[in-house]
Parts: C-alpha cells; structure tokens; sequence
C-alpha cells in the first residue's frame, strides 16, 4: 500500500456501446479535452484524478472500457471491484439507448451488489439530432432506480457534475458501510483501505 | 555668570534665526536694550570673537587672490588657440562629409555589380537548364534506344528537377519554337519510360525474376511514382509472402497428431508467416530507404500489412474450426450459466488451446511491435525536420495501422474468448482442488491451499506469456475474485463451523483420543478433513484452515511480488501501453489487499479460538486462585512453599492446552495465539485478584506466583510480557508494602522510571485488599 496523501479511493468503470462518447467524457474531466477524431478504445484506460470535495481528497480511478463486443471480457473483468459504474448511452443513437438492458444484465450478473450506476445520456450538443428523449430515459432510470445526468463531453456540459456528484455520494455510502462495518465487527488493521464490498463477516 | 553666558547665545540664536554668518548675531537694538553689566560683557566677548572670525575669513579670500590672478592670465593666453581649434573642426567636417558621399557613390555600384553578377548566375543556370534540357531530350532518346532504362530515368529525373518556371521563361525566348518541340519530346519520353518500366516490371514479377524486379523497382522513384513503385514492388512481395505461407498451412493440415509440436501448430504456422514478413522487411528496407528516402517503410509495410491479414485469417478460420475453439467457447458459456455438473465441461480438456491461443497472441504482439518499432525509426529519421504536425499525423497513422489491421482485431477476439475460457478453467480447478482437499499428517496446512495457488498461478503465467497487458490485468482480475469470495469464502465456512467447545474434562479425553487418531491415522496414511465426525477431527479442520488462511494470505503477497517483477520484464521489452504499468499496479494492488482480507479472517478465527477453546478452560484454572487464601500468617505462607496451591498446578494445565496448538498451528499463528492467552490471563487473574484479601505475607505469595507465571509465559511466546502483565506487577507491588504510606515512595516525583498504570482510585483499590491495612490511613493519602 503507498502512503499516497488521499481520503478516499474509489474505482469509477465507464460502460456503454461503442461510440457514446465514453473515453471524450474521461478525457474532458481528467484533462479538459475534447479530442475531435477519437479512435476506438482498445481494451481498457486507466486515468487517475484527485479531487477535492469538502476539504477531503477523494482520488478517483478511472477505468475507460472499451466498448466493442470483442473486448466485453476484459471489461467484465472489471466490475466486481468498480465502487460505481457509469453506463453511457449516445442521446442521438436510439441503439446505444436499446442495448441499456443488457447492459444492465452485465452489472447483476458481474457487480457488486453495493454498486452505485449513473445513467448518463452524452452527446446533448447534437440537440437537433436526438432520438433518445429525455422522459423516456429519466423514466427508464426511475424504473431501475439509477440516478440519471444529459452531458455534453464537447461542450463540457454536466461532466464536472457527473463525476462530482457521483464522488459526493460515494462518500457518503462509504461512511454509511464503514460505521455499519464498525458496529458488526471491528476489523483490526482494515487501516484505510474502503473496502466496504466485504461480504461475509464473522460473527 | 556662567548660566548668563550660556543663557545669552541660545536667546540671540532665536532672535537673529536666519541672520548670514557674515552679520553679527547680536543686532544693533538688543545691545543697546542691554543694561547688565554681565549682559554687556558678555557681548563684547561675542562680537571680539566674530570680528576674529571675519578676520580670518578675509585673509584667506585675500590669499587666493594671487592664484585666481595667474588663472584669468592663462584663461587670456589660451584665446587665439580656441579660434584655431574651431577652424580645424569645420574644415575636418567638411572632409567627412565628402569622404561619406563618397563611400555612398562605391557601395551603390557595388550593388549594382552584385544584381548584375546575380542576373548573370541565373542567366548561366538557365543557358545550363536549358542545356540540360535539350541534354537530357537526346539522352533519353539514346538510352532507350539503347534499352538503357536507368540511364533514360536519371534523364528524366534531371528534366522532373528543373525548375518549371525556367523551363516556360525559355518557351517564350526567340528558340521557343524548338524548345517547344524538345519539350514535347521529353514529355513523350517520360510517359514511354513510365509504360516501359511499368511493363517490365510486371513481367519480371510475374516470373519472379528478383534482379530485374529490384532493377525497376529503382526506376520508379525517378520517375515521381513513389507510392507506384511501393505498391508494385509490395505487391511482388505480397504474393511471396501468401505463396509460402500456403504452402506452410497445407504442411500444417497434413501433421500428424503425435507430432511433438502438435498441440501448437498453428501458433507455429503464425510464427512462420510473421517471421516471413519480418524478414521481408528487413531484407527490402535498405533498397527502399536508399531509392525512395526515408519515411517510405509505413507504406511499404502497410501493402505488406494487408496479405499479412488475409494469411492470418486464413490460420485463424483454420485453427477455429480444427480446434473447435468456438463450441469450446459456446460449451464454457453454457457451463458457466448451467450448476449442474453433469454437463460441464471439463475443464483440463481447454488447458492445450488456452496455452495455444496465448502463444498465438504473444507471437502476434512481438510482430506487431516489431512493425511499429520499425516504422517508427524511418518515420523519425524522415521527419526530423518536419513540423509537429507532420509528426502527430505519422504517430496517427500508425496507430491506426496497428489497432485497426485484421490481425490484432482478430487477435483481440481470440483473447476476449480466452478470458472467459480462462477464467472457467481456474474457477473449476479451483472448486475441484476443495473438493479434493485432503490433510497429511505431519503438515500444518492441507492440499487445496497448495493446489489453489498451483492454478491462480498457472493461469495468471498464462495469461502473462499471452503479451497482452489487458488480458493479463483481466485475469489478475479474475484471480483477485476466486480467491476473495470463493476459496476465501469456503474458508471461512471452515471456520464457521467453530472449534468444538470442550470443558476441563473434555480436553483430558481429547488428548486421550487425540493419541488414538493419531495411531490410525499413521494406518491410512491420511484422513480427510471434509465429513467432520468426530470433536477431534473438528478441532483439526478448524487448526488446519487457520494455517491455510495464514498460508493464503502470504501466497497473494508472495505471487503479487513475482507478478510485479514478471511485468518488469515485460515492460521492460516495450509490450503494452504508456498506461500498461499503472494498469498492472492498480491490479495488483487489488490482489493485495485480498491478502489483509485473509489476515482479517485469521484474526477472527484465533479469537474464536480463544473464546471457545482458551477463555472457558483458562477461567476456572484462574478462579482456583479465589479458593486459595492469602490471607496467611507465617505457617501457612511455608506450607505453600512445600506445596504449591495453585500456580505449579495453573501452569501445567496452560502448558497440556497449548501443547495441542502448538503442534497443529504454524509458528506465526501460534504466537499469536499465545499472546491472545497472555492478555487473557492478565485481565482475568486481575479481576480474581480484585476479589481476594490479603496478608503482608499472602502479598509477597501473590508476588511469588505472579514471577513464575510470568517467567514460563515468557518461555512460551516471543511477544512482551511484561507490558501486559504491568498492571498487575505494580498490584503485586501495593501488597507487598509495609506500611499504607509507603506507597509514597514509589508514587508521584518519586515513581523514578516506573510508570503507572494504576489510577489512585485503583491503588486505593488495591491497597484496600490489604486486611491489615487501615481504610482511615488509604483515604487519607494524598495521591
């Protein structure tokens, strides 16, 4: 374990199909981007940004998968440990919007159960192109019970939102599950670590 | 007198502020409004003293007199001079100024002379264009006559070289007309050379002549056809390269299934194909970087990169439908979605074509990076000079060479099915190896921990050697999963199911029969630590799967560090991206931090196993101390001499318990277990002692006890004594004192380098147990 100066850690995956605009959105809020002409993400990204949210350094993991089917299993691979996972849909691809389903599939079958998932519906600067309106997906978001954001990667529209917001409540779930962990067992030398995903405790 | 005179200045000084040294301070006025006598002496003193001191001054501006003098006569004698000096300037004036329109005059001519000579340069150059022109026209007529086609396009070269601009300037001259014809020629010349040498090349292609392919390939440069003759001369090469490896994929169909290298044939065929192009590349890159310049090998390559495709197909549909990889896939899936074991596939029938796929990948990645180190290299000694831009565009394009080629498409497929193929196979050789989990006598721990790091390890390695970063991390994954909810979960069912609780005379029997499984299981050799029958049996399992967590949590640290040094190496040799280290750690650091999940685990089985089996026997042993009295006078305090009442006997009972641990528990575990005991005893021999009543004498026996309890705890275990058992050494202190205000000496500024544990109302406490001991004295000490 590095002594790295930070108050939380926290694994953020973004899921989705191809060309929603996944890897624009990490780039516009890891490195205020917007990369016209993106190729295709190959396997998975890494990105690492720290932020500060009420005076505590919370580092975020970014985790960028690439989209294409033939790299499903690699992504797969990463859910189980992600403490949030952010399925993007393209609002002016009505495909990217149909697939959401199996998508969520995925995170039953490989996600922690203590999963946070966003919705994300990017690409709003193409307004006059959208066949994806957005009652339709804060309906289909209430239904799963995600919380549910439009972006614009281009325009940096609700990005620094998105992923703030989803810090601010992955803090507030880590401090609800540490403080339960703490009443049903006090786990020696847990030190730092989040590692609020323990399943089983000895009783 | 003396306060007058002191008085006087300072009143004249404010009077006269401002008056100039040369008048006197005193004014006219004052003087004659003085009337004292002191007042008036004192006056004249001061005016003597002035008119001494304007005196002075007088005499010396007198003196200067005689030096300003010869001044003003050598001032007058320099007159006529200034006038001749004012003469000479206007005349050196004057002949600078000529001297200036002079030199403007030279440096114009030399100007012009310049733009003449210039004007001449160019007039010789183009009288040579024009020269070589016509040079060239006769030239080229004559070589192709005489069939000499590098001779012919060196002409045409020239002619391509010139100046477009020189060329059409000379059309317009008198000689147009003629230029005009010779030009025509020329032009003529150029395409006929162009058919030529696109006709010959064609023909020694198809014959496979390589002399005379590489011959024209030379040609074509000259010409401007650059890209043509790359693409020409790649498709030479091409159809090289798909001869030989059709040749290599009937010889591969025709192995026999014994064949030594059977099992990875086609990762064999892959090596065979790549290895072939590499050494196309490496045999042609010098003529093309000579005749073509540098920069050229990305197009070359990316011609070569499509047979390339097209062959790997081929080996990839052929290893498919052989190796039936895609039902294999298919069966996978189902079994993984299916629990019923019956129609399972077994997983030790992939183990040959996961091997196979990752040395296909790994050959894949080595080819692939040796095309982009290559392009790489020309790209920068062709861009050395280029702007940034040029620079990202070439970075760009080979990007998109590499990522988006057939092959690592192809490849990416073949290893996203191999995760999942991957993963099946450790998560049933996992299960399997619990399943068949068995204990060895004489072991700590029992096979399945052995067994389960055999195959996490197994497959990790082979992911690793597949070269690809993100396979690798996956299966790191995949692995960092199976250990944290399955085998850790199968341990911690183990541990549920609790170390059978026994009484004093419960443990008796259990040595007893201890003994006697001991004796059969020599007979069989082993016994099986899954149908849990008997208490003993059960205290085994439970034992054995605390050193297997113990086991556990050091193997993930242990196979976290080989990783981290594999991937050094890997790096090291530039597979995987700029992220690919930070991918692998983060990995990594997941796997880690199973390990503390296991220590974690661990913890709470000793103190299960100091909570069911330690604390219910070691309480009563220490409750016997209640039932030994101390408070005793003399008598008593030797018989307990002769007859120990009750440590000798607490302490052979301590060392008959663990005597059953520390042959069934690792050393580190063991240690800890001991050192769980020790706080134990601390806590409860200090609550007994808090209800006991003591003598002087009894103080001094507890004093006696506590030193041999402590003394054999400390031959038991490697942790600290002494610090747990402080507070009850500084209790055994209080009961030993004579008198209730002794205990001064030892407290407060007195305490010396004895810190206390005990808190005054404590030491009240404690010294209350003393029967001789009166409470007026202990409450009214000043702690």
């Amino acid at each position: 374990m590095s002594m790295e100066d930070y108050d939380f850690l926290f694994k953020i995956v973004l899921i989705g199909n191809a060309g929603v605009g996944k890897t624009c959105l990490v780039r516009r809020f890891t490195q205020g981007l917007f990369p016209p002409g993106q190729g295709a993400t190959i396997g998975v990204d890494f990105m690492i940004k720290t932020v500060e949210i009420n005076g505590e350094k919370v580092k975020l993991q970014i985790w960028d998968t690439a989209g294409q089917e033939r790299f499903r299993s690699i992504t797969q691979s990463y859910y189980r440990s992600a403490n949030a996972l952010i399925l993007t849909y393209d609002i002016t691809c009505e495909e990217s919007f149909r697939c959401l389903p199996e998508w969520l599939r995925e995170i039953e079958q490989y996600a922690s159960n203590k999963v946070i998932t966003v919705l994300v519906g990017n690409k709003i600067d193409l307004a006059d192109k959208r066949e994806v309106s957005q009652q339709r997906a804060a309906e289909f978001s209430q239904a799963q019970d995600m919380y549910y954001l439009e972006t614009s990667a281009k325009e940096s529209d609700n990005v620094e939102k998105l992923f703030l917001d989803l810090a601010c409540r992955l803090i507030s779930e880590a401090r609800q599950n540490t403080l339960v962990n703490n009443v049903a067992s006090p786990l020696p030398g847990e030190g730092k670590s989040i590692s609020y995903l323990t399943c089983c405790n000895f009783n | 007198m003396a306060a007058a005179a002191a008085a006087g200045p300072r009143a004249a000084g404010g009077d006269g502020g401002g008056s100039s040294p040369a008048s006197s301070s005193l004014s006219m006025e004052r003087i004659e409004s003085l009337t004292e006598l002191a007042d008036l002496e004192a006056a004249y003193g001061r005016l003597c003293a002035e008119e001494k001191a304007v005196q002075g001054e007088l005499d010396a501006l007198l003196e200067q007199q005689s030096t300003i003098e010869s001044k003003m006569v050598a001032f007058q004698r320099m007159g006529p001079n200034l006038q001749l000096i004012e003469e000479d300037a206007q005349q050196l004036a004057g002949m600078i100024t000529f001297t200036c329109n002079l030199a403007e005059n030279v440096s114009s001519k030399v100007r012009q002379l310049d733009l003449a000579k210039n004007r001449l340069y160019q007039a010789i150059q183009r009288a040579d264009d024009i020269l070589d022109l016509k040079f060239c026209m006769d030239g080229v007529q004559t070589a192709l006559r005489n069939e000499d086609y590098e001779q012919a396009a060196a002409h045409i070269h020239r002619y391509l070289s010139l100046d477009k601009s020189v060329i059409e300037l000379s059309r317009q001259g008198k000689e147009g007309g003629i230029i005009d014809a010779n030009l025509k020629l020329l032009q003529e010349a150029e395409q006929r050379l162009k058919t030529i040498v696109t006709e010959k090349f064609d023909t020694a292609m198809k014959q496979g002549d390589l002399p005379q392919v590489e011959r024209f390939f030379k040609i074509f440069p000259l010409l401007g056809l650059h890209e043509e003759g790359l693409s020409k001369f790649s498709e030479y090469l091409c159809k090289q390269v798909a001869s030989k490896a059709e040749e290599n994929l009937l010889l591969v169909m025709g192995t026999d299934m014994s064949d030594r290298r059977a099992a990875v044939i086609f990762a064999d065929t892959l090596t065979l194909l790549f290895e072939g192009i590499a050494r196309v590349v490496e045999t042609h890159q010098p003529i093309v970087e000579t005749y073509y310049g540098p920069g050229r090998l990305y197009t070359l390559i990316k011609h070569l990169q499509v047979e390339c495709d097209r062959q790997v197909e081929k080996v990839v549909d052929n290893f498919i439908k052989e190796r039936d990889y895609h039902r294999q896939f298919q069966q996978v899936q189902n079994s993984m979605m299916r629990s019923s074991s019956t129609e399972k596939i077994e997983p030790r029938e992939l183990d040959p074509i996961l091997t196979e796929v990752t040395l296909m990948n790994a050959r894949s990645e080595l080819y692939l990076r040796f095309i982009k180190r290559r392009i790489t290299s020309d790209f920068e000694v062709g861009d050395s000079m280029a702007s940034e831009e040029v620079k990202q565009e070439h970075q760009k394009y080979l990007d998109k060479l590499l990522n988006n080629c057939l092959l690592s498409r192809t490849m990416q497929e073949l290893i996203g099915y191999y995760i999942t193929m991957e993963e099946y196979f450790m998560r049933e050789t996992v299960n399997k190896a619990v399943a068949m989990d068995s204990y060895e006598k004489g072991q700590l721990t029992s096979s399945m921990v052995d067994d389960v790091f055999y195959i996490v390890k197994k497959c990790i390695g082979r992911a690793l050697s597949s070269s690809s970063i993100d396979c690798l991390c996956a299966m790191i994954n995949h692995s960092t999963t199976v250990l944290e909810s399955n085998f850790r979960e199968v341990l911690y069912n183990k541990l549920k199911q609790g170390f059978p609780a026994t009484t004093f005379q419960d443990f008796q029997r259990g040595v007893t029969s201890a003994v006697s499984i001991m004796h059969s299981s020599l007979q069989q050799g082993k016994f099986d630590t899954k149908g849990i029958e008997s208490t003993d049996e059960a205290k085994q399992s439970f034992l054995v799967t605390l050193n297997n967590v113990e086991v556990c949590s050091e193997n993930i640290m242990t196979l976290k560090k080989t990783l981290e040094s594999d991937c050094t190496k890997l790096l090291s040799q530039g597979f995987g991206g700029e992220q690919a280290q930070a991918k692998i750690e983060s990995c990594l650091s997941d796997m880690a931090a199973v390990s503390n999940k296991f220590r974690d685990l661990l913890q709470e089985g000793l103190n299960e196993l100091n909570s069911t089996a330690i604390k219910p026997q070691v309480k009563p042993w220490i409750n016997l101390f209640l039932s030994v009295s101390h408070n005793i006078e003399e008598e008593e305090f030797s018989d307990y001499e002769a007859n120990d009442p009750w440590v000798q006997q607490f302490i052979i009972n301590l060392e008959q318990q663990m005597t059953e641990f520390k042959a069934g528990l690792s050393p580190v575990i063991y240690d800890t277990l001991t050192g769980l005991m020790t706080s134990l005893i601390a806590i409860e021999l200090e609550k007994v002692l808090l209800k006991s009543t003591f003598s002087r004498l009894g103080g001094l026996q507890f004093d006696k006890e506590l030193r041999s309890l402590i003394a054999y705890l400390t031959t038991v275990t490697t942790w600290t004594i002494r610090d747990k058992f402080a507070r009850l050494s500084q209790m055994a202190t209080i009961l030993n004192l004579e008198r209730v205000t002794e205990i001064l000496d030892y407290w407060g500024p007195n305490s010396g380098p004895l810190t206390w544990r005990l808190t005054p109302a404590e030491v009240r406490q404690v010294l209350a147990l003393r029967m001789d001991f009166r409470s007026e004295d202990i409450k009214r000490l000043r702690l």
